[in-house]
């Protein structure tokens, strides 16, 4: 294609990719030590959980659902983690146990949504409150300690595993990125997003698209819940409550995938998440005050949403 | 009966559920579950059953009241509002701040958050009307937004107490010794808004919106203007049950109305409002309201843990929309040529 084109139809990523450029440029100029304290690899190592994450939030975002429970998902894998590696399973076995139980409630979701016709703010809002006080009324806050050695970092030294969480996220994206494009199952998301009942005209069955892309949030949510877990030697189980599902759908609205469905990259919500992720590190280098946070989060919404919203008006 | 949900009939034969036998039903079940619940937890609670018991329980709950009857018409329009429980926490500390900080007269002060409360809908109605974006992406937002604005401006810590016995009356008085002040504030609000969604043009013209935008459209309805109002208005109830919260629990925080949206959506779900927008009622939405109020009075009296409370409220809220669904499909009879 040409490259007007290009930029035509990329024009929301180029933005997205454009203001990270001008932040980085900022604290560059602003607050240079930024980049020679290690803080970028600090926040690589924290953005790898939302980035997973946000891939799941992206296909259900995609398939014009939304899911905003993801926040007490996390805490409840990151519990049953804890608890498994107490136990002294392996980690791989660990692992394996988390995503299971990260399986079953985004199936828990997807059947209320897929088949039981729920729309997904409401189903969502339900499971949400449901997993998050089920959790509270069994574990009052206390930290999950002794767990097995090779729970932090994967039980290698902290360079190496903070390198293996950046090359899972890193890895899970690349495949999702071209699944979600090359591979027939994913554009069936994009399909169905755009318009269900063309989509079931076309063979494909809705339900059962809603229904999977739930469960692989679901999944995505325990391998982000163990990619945030295993950076210390003892399970907080209050992670997760702190808004997390609000920092994923900001970075998936703010990568430039439509919130009506059926339009947006992957590489966006990457840059998306590689700019919020930067943007809470940046504001501390720069002065502000923490208790900001969600101010600036909920602005970055509404902005992000409705810069896209002018700009479609004024096609 | 062959699966007609997704045949291409004519529209005259198309089954189509007859609504308000719905909604009369949904009432109906609701009505059936609030008797269940007083009478369990008037076996499990101590000093459930006695008439001081049943207005505390109203008293503990208004603010979620005010929020279910001003998310009735919003929700009928085939919106939605995340925010109201966050919009709550912001104008609790603006409020907080006009009279601590600026020295603002108290009722004045009250006046100032409820235009804060105006305000803020306005935010969220001229997001959702010009820019067209969905109700539920802006007042995600907005939930946000406010919530964070409000642990800005108290820096997260800060907290205001104090409030004049005459303000505090609102929240923490009783008429002739028995009645909660807050209660005449919900039943005036309950009124005005029965009558405005149920008993004039506009509110006709909400449900019209709500069933089909386009066809209220050509109907020549001034949609982009009515969604607005309901917008402001959840705004502007939100910032009074802010004030009545600040004056029940004697302080105003930036935590205020935390959870609340969850419980005034399920309240109005239960009443027989549908979630897709289309039809709706203030009755229902204040026994929906019932239901949530006695089962976490009943829970606290029975001394069980209030998470439990939570979690009821989450699967009322999921039976509620089954229920609707179900009965919508039992009422559904063919018109016309069969």
């Amino acid at each position: 294609m040409t490259a007007r084109h290009f930029l035509r139809r990329y024009q929301r990523e180029i933005s997205v990719a454009a203001a990270y450029l001008l932040l980085l440029l900022v604290l560059a100029i602003r607050a240079p030590r930024f980049f020679a304290s290690g803080e970028m690899k600090d926040i690589f190592v924290s953005a790898a959980p939302t980035l997973v994450a946000a891939i799941g939030m992206t296909l259900i975002i995609l398939a014009r659902q939304i899911d905003i429970s993801i926040g007490a998902q996390l805490s409840i894998c990151c519990i049953v983690a804890g608890i498994l590696s107490q136990r002294n399973w392996p980690i791989p076995l660990v692992a394996a146990g988390t995503m299971v139980a990260g399986l079953a409630m985004g199936a828990a979701n997807g059947l209320l949504v897929a088949f039981i016709n729920i729309p997904s703010i409401v189903a969502t809002l339900a499971t949400w409150v449901i997993l998050l006080q089920a959790k509270k009324w069994w574990n009052q806050g206390e930290m999950i300690k002794g767990l097995a050695p090779d729970f932090q970092w994967f039980g290698l030294n902290q360079t190496a595993g903070q390198w293996a969480v950046v090359i899972v996220a890193a890895v899970l994206f690349v495949l999702f990125a071209a699944a979600v494009r090359y591979v027939a199952a994913g554009r069936a998301v994009y399909a169905v997003g755009s318009d269900a009942e063309a989509a079931r005209l076309a063979g494909i069955r809705p339900r059962r698209v809603t229904f999977t892309v739930f469960a692989i949030m679901g999944v995505l949510t325990a391998v982000a819940a163990l990619l945030a877990a295993v950076r210390l030697p003892h399970v907080d189980p209050k992670t997760g409550e702190g808004g997390f599902e609000l920092q994923v759908i900001a970075a998936v609205v703010v990568g430039g995938v439509a919130i009506s469905g059926g339009r947006g990259t992957l590489i966006g919500v990457l840059v998306g998440v590689a700019l919020l992720g930067t943007i809470r590190s940046a504001l501390v280098f720069l002065g502000s005050q923490a208790y900001w946070d969600k101010a600036i989060q909920g602005a970055i919404i509404l902005l992000a949403v409705a810069s896209d919203a002018f700009y479609r008006r004024t096609q | 009966m062959p699966d007609t949900s997704t045949t291409i009939l004519p529209y005259a034969t198309r089954p189509r559920p007859n609504w308000s036998a719905v909604v009369a039903s949904q009432q109906a079940v609701l009505a059936i579950l609030i008797l269940v619940e007083i009478s369990i937890f008037s076996f499990t609670g101590t000093n459930f059953f006695s008439r001081d018991n049943a207005f505390e329980t109203l008293r503990q709950s208004l603010e979620v009241g005010l929020l279910a009857v001003a998310l009735t018409p919003v929700i009928v329009t085939g919106g939605i509002d995340l925010s109201v429980g966050s919009l709550m926490g912001l104008t609790a500390v603006i409020f907080g701040k006009l009279w601590r900080d600026a020295h603002w007269p108290v009722w004045l002060a009250a006046a100032g958050a409820l235009g804060v409360g105006l305000l803020a809908g306005l935010l969220n109605g001229v997001l959702i009307t010009r820019l067209r974006i969905r109700p539920l992406i802006v007042t995600l937002g907005s939930f946000s937004l406010f919530r964070g604005l409000a642990e800005g401006v108290t820096r997260a810590v800060d907290n205001f107490t104090g409030f004049p016995e005459s303000f505090t009356r609102l929240g923490q008085g009783y008429l002739f010794n028995v009645i909660p002040v807050q209660l005449i504030v919900l039943i005036v609000i309950s009124i005005v808004f029965w009558a405005f969604l149920h008993r004039t043009t506009i509110g006709r013209a909400l449900v019209a919106i709500g069933f089909a935008p386009d066809g209220a459209r050509y109907a020549g309805i001034p949609v982009n203007r009515r969604i607005l109002l309901v917008y402001v208005l959840s705004g502007f109830v939100s910032s009074l049950a802010a004030i009545v919260y600040v004056a029940h629990w004697g302080q105003a925080k930036a935590d205020a109305g935390t959870g609340y949206e969850l419980l005034a959506i399920t309240a109005v779900v239960l009443g027989g409002t549908s979630i897709f927008g289309g039809r709706g009622s203030v009755a229902g939405s204040l026994l929906g309201w019932l239901a949530i109020a006695v089962l976490q009075q009943g829970l606290t009296l029975s001394d069980l843990p209030k998470e439990l409370g939570g979690i009821l409220t989450g699967v009322l809220l999921i039976a509620a929309i089954v229920v609707n669904q179900l009965l919508s499909s039992f009422t559904s009879r063919r018109r016309g040529a069969q």
